[in-house]
């Protein structure tokens, strides 16, 4: 099981196909915008990442977490692909 | 498992980053056994006939022709993305292996660590 | 579990440096390994000496300099992309006759190899673009 993060809303387009089911997905810094868009996969956002922008509660069915959340989703991944 | 794949996804010489990716994965086949992906916009260094000199930047893409002599044996490209930018095999470089998105996920899938550029 | 670091966005144009900050100390926090923090492409900007912010806003390479210090960290700058953007030691300063070096203390400027080398020896590399 891959993570991925994704920091910008551009970045989508690179990654797109390459998110395999099972997989997980982590908006941070401006990729948290992309929370407001339909989306081909479920996605966690950095909660203070949304909060910077008023987001916290415009983000739907994501999920916010916290870097502490982010270390322990680094943990239980084969490995990280990081997309900007 | 094969140790580090790289995933090249910026285009050439509007910033030095895709030449500075070029230099980790020369770096890298020093070192471990590597692979390269260009996604997206990354097919564009793929391009042959590139002559970036006149501008002032380095032709780095020559390097490309020399990825074999460095033990990276697995160069491969996103076939979505040459379609995307009307590509085929003549116009490329070096030649390339050609992958499906499935194809890509393996990929990403088969390697213990992916660098992305 | 080892963790590398790489930061590729420069401070201010990017988030890179505040995100991998973050995440720093949160794997501190949860007991991991920092393996190396690898400075890379614009990256390297966040070891010059010479950031002067405003004091109402963050001083990002204080911010590393003080997480380095205490955790023990090893920071390092790729000497290739700071040639190229003016992050230079004192070696490299007289190696190529310039006025003054402005590394900031507690990064060290050494080669790609040590990106590599972190790469294959850390559990997971943890990539923050610009």
């Amino acid at each position: 099981m891959i993570l991925h993060t994704i920091n910008k809303t551009s970045a989508l387009a690179k990654c797109r196909e390459l998110v395999a089911t099972g997989d997980q997905v982590v908006l941070l810094e401006d990729g948290v915008n992309l929370g407001l868009e339909p989306l081909p996969f479920d996605v966690y956002a950095i909660a203070g990442d949304a909060q910077a922008r008023g987001l916290a509660a415009k983000l739907g069915e994501t999920k916010l977490i916290s870097y502490v959340d982010l270390v322990k989703m680094t943990a239980a991944a084969d490995k990280v692909c990081a997309w900007f | 498992m094969s140790d580090i794949l790289f995933v090249f996804s910026q285009p050439p010489h509007g910033r030095i980053n895709a030449q500075e990716g070029f230099d980790a994965l020369l770096m890298g086949s020093a070192f471990a056994e590597c692979a390269v992906l260009f996604i997206g916009e990354g097919v564009l260094q793929l391009v042959n006939h590139q002559q970036p000199e006149a501008q002032g930047f380095k032709n780095y893409t020559l390097g490309f022709s020399a990825l074999k002599d460095y033990g990276v044996s697995r160069i491969a490209c996103s076939q979505s993305a040459l379609n995307h930018y009307g590509l085929v095999e003549d116009d490329l470089i070096i030649p390339v292996e050609t992958l499906d998105a499935d194809c890509q996920r393996q990929w990403l899938s088969d390697f213990k660590k992916v660098l992305t550029f | 579990m080892k963790i590398l670091i790489n930061v590729y966005g420069a401070p201010y144009s990017s988030s890179a440096c505040v995100s991998a900050l973050n995440y720093a100390e949160a794997a501190i926090d949860s007991g991991h390994e920092i393996l190396r923090v690898f400075f890379y492409h614009d990256g390297v900007y966040a070891a010059n000496a010479l950031a002067s912010p405003p004091q109402d806003e963050m001083n990002l390479t204080l911010r590393w300099q003080k997480l380095a210090l205490d955790h023990n960290l090893d920071m390092v700058a790729c000497i290739a992309s700071c040639l190229r953007r003016g992050i230079v030691d004192k070696t490299e300063a007289e190696r190529y006759g310039k006025s003054a070096h402005n590394i900031s203390d507690g990064f060290q400027i050494s080669g790609l190899g040590q990106m590599i080398d972190a790469t294959i020896n850390a559990d997971r590399v943890m990539t923050f673009g610009d």
